[in-house]
């Protein structure tokens, strides 16, 4: 009788710590969750003075972004531009020539400043080692090869993997609704760890180019996602059970599969040499992974913290994280199924 | 606008950003004692102005000192004390805050800003028994005075109430978690490493006044 009642407490307060963390974390950001992949440009010096460009620009909205990189005034493009759609983006080429080469230039992406969204710059030079950037709205400017800007080669997908994850709401409410559920620590790993290797696995395999999930269909099935765990956490209210209650790391793994190819999105190595991309992809989950981690262990530390200053929420706040996943999934699907459909 | 640090924060980004975060303890302590240049908006995170707010918590030492007191204060003297001012200290934060933003004066309170951490921090340290209702007392006035300037401040560096909303989150899972964490450590020997903490906190506040009305300032 008394571990029921300290279970029940356990996870009254566990509801309370996500009701915080929803809305510390997540709730400015929810109508913009998925609209912030990242952008790529990259110059590969072909002979001294001429670039091939290529541009890839993310989406928002189903519209391409608009942002556009801004060359030194003597550059000018040698070819008209070609754009094509690439997954959630627009891939743009076209030659460019810089008399003086771009050794010093200053390159801006025009628009970056009033957005979320980083873009990853690549720079490949005939006589020197190739030099990636990341920019975002703060710094929408590098010099190449400038001092003190040094470039970041891979690592610079660490940091994108980790802003991926903790901008990523959709992601974050599935997880919330996962510790909603599951009941007690054990669980608790086996659910979050399953979570990692699914989401892992098929983002290795986008990133490889094995396979891909379209992005219109793929948004709403992990809306989908979000949206059956909502009646789930009703049942665990109510003392019901069910096979996602008593096995919950194995939707974790099923679901963690779509959200995996949901994050590469966020990874574009459209442009990089092969023998980068493994690094990228290792170092854009550790990314996602620590955000993630940090993301849960919050909400456990808010959980004891709870417990031990004995906080007691009423009625309506407890079971608003519940209803925040559900209503949010149910949205989320309506409206990623609703532009699928062209409207 | 008040003084306030700047810490290096994140990973090294291009042009203008912060820089790696290997700070030294010594670095960290110059500047913590330091106040530097009145600046309204501390960090630019990238993320938006929700996660600038929680930030600036976060690099405002006498914001993060008097919230770390205040919570540690309040769990040395059990659950029911650290409830009452967790929620004064919200309201207050929220309340003042609010006013700041509207508000939005130019003002320059370092020293009261320091003051409180350094009363509060010397409370702390001593573990005099407060009673319940002069520490939540102190919780909403901190949090009035604290929140105030983090409005007016979010309205000067054009983050506005998002700014605020997320600098009062800052405020609550911080508080939160220290209370908590007190209010475990309250019994027996651990007490004593409450209170030393408290000191350390009396004493950045000692050097931060002594810097700020040094001869010649």
């Amino acid at each position: 009788m008394a571990g029921q009642v300290a279970a029940r407490h356990r996870a009254r307060a566990r509801t309370l710590s996500i009701v915080i963390a929803l809305g510390a974390l997540l709730a400015p950001v929810v109508a913009t969750a998925h609209e912030l992949d990242p952008g790529f440009l990259e110059l590969r010096e072909t002979t001294p003075g001429e670039y091939s460009v290529l541009w890839k620009v993310p989406l928002k909205a189903g519209r391409r972004m608009s942002l556009d990189p801004v060359f030194p005034t003597e550059c000018s493009a040698t070819t008209p531009v070609s754009s094509r759609p690439s997954g959630r983006g627009v891939m743009e080429r076209w030659r460019l020539e810089c008399p003086s080469g771009l050794a010093g230039a200053s390159i801006t992406i025009g628009g970056l400043e009033r957005t979320y969204t980083d873009v990853m710059i690549r720079i490949e030079l005939t006589e020197a080692e190739p030099l990636t950037y990341l920019v975002g709205s703060t710094n929408p400017t590098v010099v190449v090869g400038a001092e003190g800007q040094a470039s970041q080669g891979a690592l610079g997908y660490l940091w994108l993997g980790f802003e991926h994850i903790l901008l990523g709401i959709d992601h974050l409410l599935f997880v919330l609704g996962l510790l909603l559920i599951v009941q007690n620590p054990w669980t608790l790993l086996n659910t979050v760890t399953a979570f990692t290797v699914a989401h892992s696995i098929t983002l290795a395999i986008a990133t490889l180019g094995w396979a891909s999930a379209p992005a219109a269909p793929l948004n709403a099935a992990i809306a989908l996602s979000i949206l059956f765990l909502g009646p789930e956490i009703v049942r665990v209210w109510r003392g019901e059970t069910s096979f996602t209650i008593r096995h919950p790391w194995v939707v974790a793994f099923a679901f963690g599969l779509l959200h995996g190819f949901g994050f590469a999105s966020g990874l574009s190595t459209v442009g990089l040499p092969q023998a980068e991309i493994p690094l990228a992809l290792l170092l854009f989950n550790l990314g996602v992974e620590a955000g993630q981690l940090f993301f849960v262990l919050l909400i456990l530390a808010l959980e004891r913290a709870f417990r031990v200053l004995e906080i007691h929420w009423p009625r309506w706040a407890e079971m608003f994280p519940g209803y925040a996943v559900g209503s949010l999934g149910a949205f989320w699907f309506i409206q990623r199924t609703w532009m699928l459909l062209g409207g | 606008m008040r003084a306030a640090l700047r810490l290096p924060v994140g990973i090294t980004r291009a042009r203008g950003e912060v820089a790696t975060s290997r700070l030294a303890p010594a670095a960290f302590l110059t500047a913590l004692l330091v106040p530097g240049r009145a600046d309204a908006h501390l960090v630019n995170t990238g993320f938006g102005p929700f996660y600038d707010g929680i930030s600036h918590l976060f690099v405002t030492a006498p914001d993060l000192l008097v919230v770390a007191a205040l919570a540690l204060l309040a769990g040395l003297r059990g659950h029911a004390t650290a409830r009452g001012t967790l929620l004064a200290v919200i309201i207050a934060w929220g309340l003042g805050g609010f006013a700041g933003l509207l508000t939005a004066p130019a003002v320059v309170w370092t020293a009261i800003t320091t003051g409180s951490f350094l009363l509060l921090g010397a409370l702390l340290a001593a573990d005099r028994e407060l009673p319940v209702g002069v520490v939540i007392g102190l919780g909403a006035l901190v949090g009035l005075i604290h929140g105030f300037l983090n409005g007016a401040e979010s309205a000067a560096a054009g983050i506005g109430f998002v700014g605020l909303v997320g600098s009062l989150a800052a405020v609550a899972v911080l508080a939160t978690l220290i209370s908590a964490a007190a209010v475990s450590l309250a019994e027996g020997s651990t007490r004593v490493a409450v209170r030393v903490a408290g000191s350390w906190i009396a004493a950045i506040g000692i050097l931060m006044l002594g810097w700020l009305f040094r001869p010649g300032a």
